[in-house]
């Protein structure tokens, strides 16, 4: 996927101008909050499940080497096949080149952002694939040629009537009707026969199982099982943070990550797989190839960012972000948007290009508050700041004003003399109490207004009372 | 297995990973000890069920509509099943075509009257099929695949039914990871282990709840035994 | 956790105004002061005192948030308690203070020190000195927006709430999402003027459905925020204060014109 992050300021004006898409945004993450709080209500140990999840995640993090090798030798013992990728263009070519080996055509995908963030779309259409997206919501970008625009529903910013436009465009069989069933009819109908005559089918991983070597999937669809079972190969791509120490360890993060991502309990289909297909077996592919992608995540591990691969990939923390519910998924010019986005896309696409996302954020930490393995997402967006100040990615003007400040800051009494000379400036603009506009201000004021400041400052007003030995009251 | 430029790949990621300072060099039986630890104890850290009664509270789970397209009915003997399955065609208007799963605790019942052998490749059949276990925490019934149960005769028809041991109804998830923990120990993990917890569905266009994208449109779940 | 006076004594209080109150809003400081003395306090304020370092610290220049940082910890580390009428200015000496100075064991004893004695101002009322005002009465209804860093930060919620049910005939009505960000931000607002529009222009609407006649809050970026925006689009239908004000007894001022700081015919 093209990323272009460093033209958000160009992609947040083109969101807020769309009011269209503020409802279609509004739609998703106000249904995804009420359901999430929904379940949570319903489960009073919530909090404590958030604690052992955190902990697992920091567990397997801590040892990752450990746990990596482990699943490796054991998925291996299975069966599979375990290729190792450093980056994105590693993992492409090695999953084009098991299809090529395999001579393969229709290739199905289920849903996978490590899939969209490795760009393995683009490689499949420019290697002359057949690509079929089996998720809903990524066959319907796909008919679109949209980017994802949230990490669990990827179509969100799609209303039914483009929907119906692009079914009855693309889809063989199309329906005349516009109710959401019929369309969703449509779908099952069209990919059905795909599904059945697929070479090769691709996944994404929502845990690797260090002690047996398993992939696990989790969907409400099922089209990740008729995307792996019909097909002679399997493959998985995964980022290397997905381990997980045994099955009971997932589950404790599988009921976090539902609750957190729809407010469902679980998802209908949770599926662990184990190798290709056993002598014996009545179906299943012949081959498992399991790609283990780095991409960054090690880096992160050395650069403060530890906790970030915690990341479950759940969406609450953009379903409750303020900036998020705003502007969108598009405007971050990333794979991945809101709050985890704008930690992850600076450490993959480079913070140079992508420092403006760290910015993009009101450090309220409500995402903190929400995430289900308690990322310091406020921490890591202003790590990242830090990060940009001291490699001087700042732009002149913004590091000039900020070492202003501080070596006025740093001399109370000169800011203190600042200050009243501020009031004094400020009050000249000021009508009935209120500034509407002010030099060097036209970021604040072009949209509301500003309070005038009084007489004088506290310090001073203050200073005079204490001179004049007046009591403390208001003068 | 790993091609030589892999391993080269595959060194870096291990070199990069010990080299961030944040690993920690750990005895093998240590991490297995942290590792279990984290799991163990944890009663409180769960969601509570429905009943204090394993197989109600599996029960209520459907009965309360908090599994998606599902319903769920008891019979007390394996030979009572065909009639439980006609009793379901019937109240959905289908004719007695039905597809079994090649078990013989299934195949070997009394099908009179039906016929068996449904192409589930056409988009309207019935199939019957036998899960290992039940989890009362979410209403799941949990599928395997072996010899006799291909995989797709789950996904593929656009009803299921499954039958599922009264004995084999597991409190909670832990529970069964617990028995999959096993398996992975003695390396007899079946390959595709499926908890499915309702029939198929999608919210993604405009959150608008529709069944059967691309599974089963219904689920119904017999539970069976005294 | 309300404080033995027997065993402490009086308690010696810095206050730190911020730059916020000490440029807009004098009027927070000096009812600030009124209330930590009805509450047994004896109040200090401390000459050197600029701002908490936040815009720098927001901007990703750590060395200079350090450089106002020493200055802060050096000015306000002897008293017994430094009280902050800013949930974001009392968390960035709280909860962000130390994290600066992890490299300097020192200066790391020092902030460690100071923000255990720092606290938002009407968290300290409450949870420290167990006071509640008495005989404020202020006939109206009222609105609450919780800001972010005193609440997420701070656990500042129940407080201000304690406080204000203590006024006679103060009718408080909640509105919608208190709990969620106005949109300023400090650096944020000025750096993402158009999204801090968008967020603040749909706060001002839960705080118009509530039909209140005041919006309280307890930051002074927030409220300024807030009460920009209203008197751009609603002027005149709702009356933006800080909660010190009210409880000191400064609302009638601020209703009836007699205020304290703007060119009020």
């Amino acid at each position: 996927m093209q990323t272009n992050p460093e033209r958000f300021k160009e992609n947040v004006a083109e969101a807020l101008a769309n009011p269209g898409l503020k409802v279609a945004i509004r739609r998703t993450t106000d249904r995804a909050e009420s359901k999430r709080a929904a379940a949570i209500q319903n489960f009073p140990n919530f909090e404590q499940a958030r604690e052992q999840g955190t902990r697992i995640k920091d567990h397997v993090i801590r040892h990752l080497d450990h746990y990596l090798a482990r699943f490796e030798r054991n998925a291996v013992a299975s069966g599979a096949v375990v290729h190792w990728a450093v980056d994105a263009a590693q993992a492409r070519d090695i999953v084009l080149d098991i299809c090529r080996r395999r001579k393969g055509r229709r290739v199905t995908r289920a849903k996978s952002m490590l899939g969209e963030e490795i760009g393995l779309a683009q490689a499949l259409d420019d290697a002359g694939f057949e690509r079929v997206e089996t998720d809903l919501a990524e066959h319907i970008i796909q008919l679109a040629g949209d980017p994802p625009s949230h990490i669990v529903w990827p179509s969100m910013h799609r209303t039914r009537e483009d929907v119906v436009r692009l079914f009855r465009e693309h889809h063989r069989n199309p329906t005349d009707s516009v109710d959401i069933a019929d369309l969703v009819d449509s779908a099952r109908r069209e990919l059905r026969g795909k599904f059945l005559s697929a070479d090769i089918g691709i996944t994404g991983a929502n845990f690797l199982l260090a002690d047996s070597g398993s992939v696990c999937t989790v969907t409400n669809e099922g089209n990740a099982e008729l995307t792996t079972t019909p097909t002679d190969v399997h493959i998985v791509t995964a980022g290397i943070e997905k381990l997980v120490p045994s099955m009971a360890h997932a589950m404790p993060l599988l009921r976090l990550l539902v609750r957190s991502a729809t407010g469902g309990e679980i998802t209908q289909y949770t599926t662990f797989y184990t190798g290709p297909k056993r002598r014996g077996d009545a179906d299943g592919p012949g081959e498992f190839h399991i790609v283990l992608v780095d991409n960054g995540r090690t880096r992160m591990l050395s650069q403060g960012m530890a906790e970030m691969l915690r990341c479950i990939r759940c969406g609450a923390c953009m379903n409750h972000c303020v900036v998020y519910k705003h502007i969108g998924g598009h405007a971050y010019g990333g794979v991945y948007p809101g709050p985890m986005g704008s930690v992850l896309t600076p450490n993959l696409d480079g913070l140079q290009r992508a420092r403006k996302l760290a910015h993009a954020c009101t450090l309220n930490g409500r995402c903190q508050e929400v995430c289900p393995v308690q990322i310091p997402l406020p921490k890591l967006l202003r790590a990242l700041r830090a990060s940009s100040w001291e490699k001087k990615y700042e732009p002149p003007v913004n590091r000039q004003a900020v070492r202003g400040f501080v070596q006025l800051a740093r001399r109370p009494r000169l800011f203190q003399w600042f200050s009243s000379l501020g009031v004094l400036g400020m009050r000249l603009f000021s009508r009935g109490g209120w500034i509407s506009s002010m030099p060097f201000a036209s970021g604040w004021t072009a949209c509301r207004d500003l309070p005038a400041p009084g007489k004088a400052t506290f310090m001073s007003l203050y200073s005079q009372q204490r001179k004049s030995g007046n009591g403390i009251d208001q003068p | 297995m790993t091609t030589e430029s892999n391993s080269k790949q595959r060194t870096a990621i291990f070199d990069a990973i010990r080299s961030s300072g944040l690993t920690v060099e750990c005895d093998e039986e240590d991490i297995r000890r942290e590792a279990a630890e984290l799991v163990t104890g944890v009663a409180d850290a769960r969601p509570p069920l429905l009943a204090d009664d394993i197989v109600e509270a599996f029960r209520m789970r459907f009965d309360n509509g908090l599994v998606v397209g599902t319903t769920c009915v008891e019979i007390t003997e394996f030979r009572d099943l065909p009639g439980a399955v006609s009793q379901y065609l019937e109240r959905h208007g289908l004719p007695a075509l039905v597809k079994i799963q090649p078990l013989d605790n299934l195949t070997g019942l009394d099908w009179a009257g039906f016929s068996t052998d449904a192409d589930v490749e056409l988009d309207d059949s019935v199939a019957v099929l036998m899960a290992e276990f039940g989890i009362a925490e979410t209403g799941s019934v949990v599928v395997c695949s072996s010899a006799s149960m291909p995989v797709l005769l789950n996904f593929l028809p656009l009803h299921a039914i499954v039958v599922v041991e009264r004995s084999r109804i597991l409190p909670f998830l832990d529970d069964y990871a617990a028995i999959a923990g096993e398996m992975a120990g003695d390396s007899t993990t079946p390959r595709n282990v499926s908890l499915i917890t309702g029939a198929s569905g999608t919210t993604d266009i405009e959150g608008v709840l529709v069944k059967g994208a691309h599974g089963p449109k219904f689920l119904h779940v017999v539970v069976v035994g005294r | 956790m309300a404080i033995d006076r027997v065993n402490q004594g009086v308690l010696r209080v810095g206050l730190f105004v911020t730059c916020l109150a000490n440029t807009m809003r004098p009027s927070v400081g000096f009812a600030s002061i009124k209330l930590l003395e009805q509450a047994g306090c004896v109040v200090e304020v401390p000459e050197l005192q600029s701002c908490c370092g936040q815009p720098a610290f927001n901007s990703g220049d750590d060395e200079g948030t350090r450089e106002i940082a020493r200055g802060i910890i050096s000015t306000f580390e002897d008293f017994d308690y430094v009280v902050v009428p800013s949930g974001s200015c009392g968390g960035m000496i709280k909860a962000h203070f130390p994290d600066l100075f992890l490299d300097q064991p020192g200066w790391l004893d020092r902030a460690r020190k100071l923000s255990d004695r720092t606290y938002e101002l009407l968290s300290f009322l409450v949870d420290i000195c167990g006071w509640q005002p008495k005989g404020v009465a202020l006939d109206a209804t009222c609105t609450y927006h919780d800001s972010c860093s005193g609440l997420r930060e701070l656990g500042v919620y129940d407080q201000p709430r304690k406080l204000l049910s203590a006024v006679e005939g103060l009718t408080l009505v909640p509105m919608d999402r208190s709990t969620e960000c106005c949109g300023f931000g400090g650096t944020f607002c000025v750096k993402y003027p158009d999204i801090s529009n968008a967020i603040v222009g749909e706060k001002v609407e839960h705080v118009l459905a509530t039909n209140a006649q005041l919006l309280l809050g307890g930051d002074m970026g927030c409220l300024m925020n807030m009460a920009g925006k209203l008197n751009r689009e609603n002027p005149g239908r709702v009356t933006a204060m800080h909660t010190a004000e009210v409880l000191a007894g400064m609302a009638g001022d601020f209703l009836e014109g007699r205020v304290l700081n703007a060119d009020k015919p």
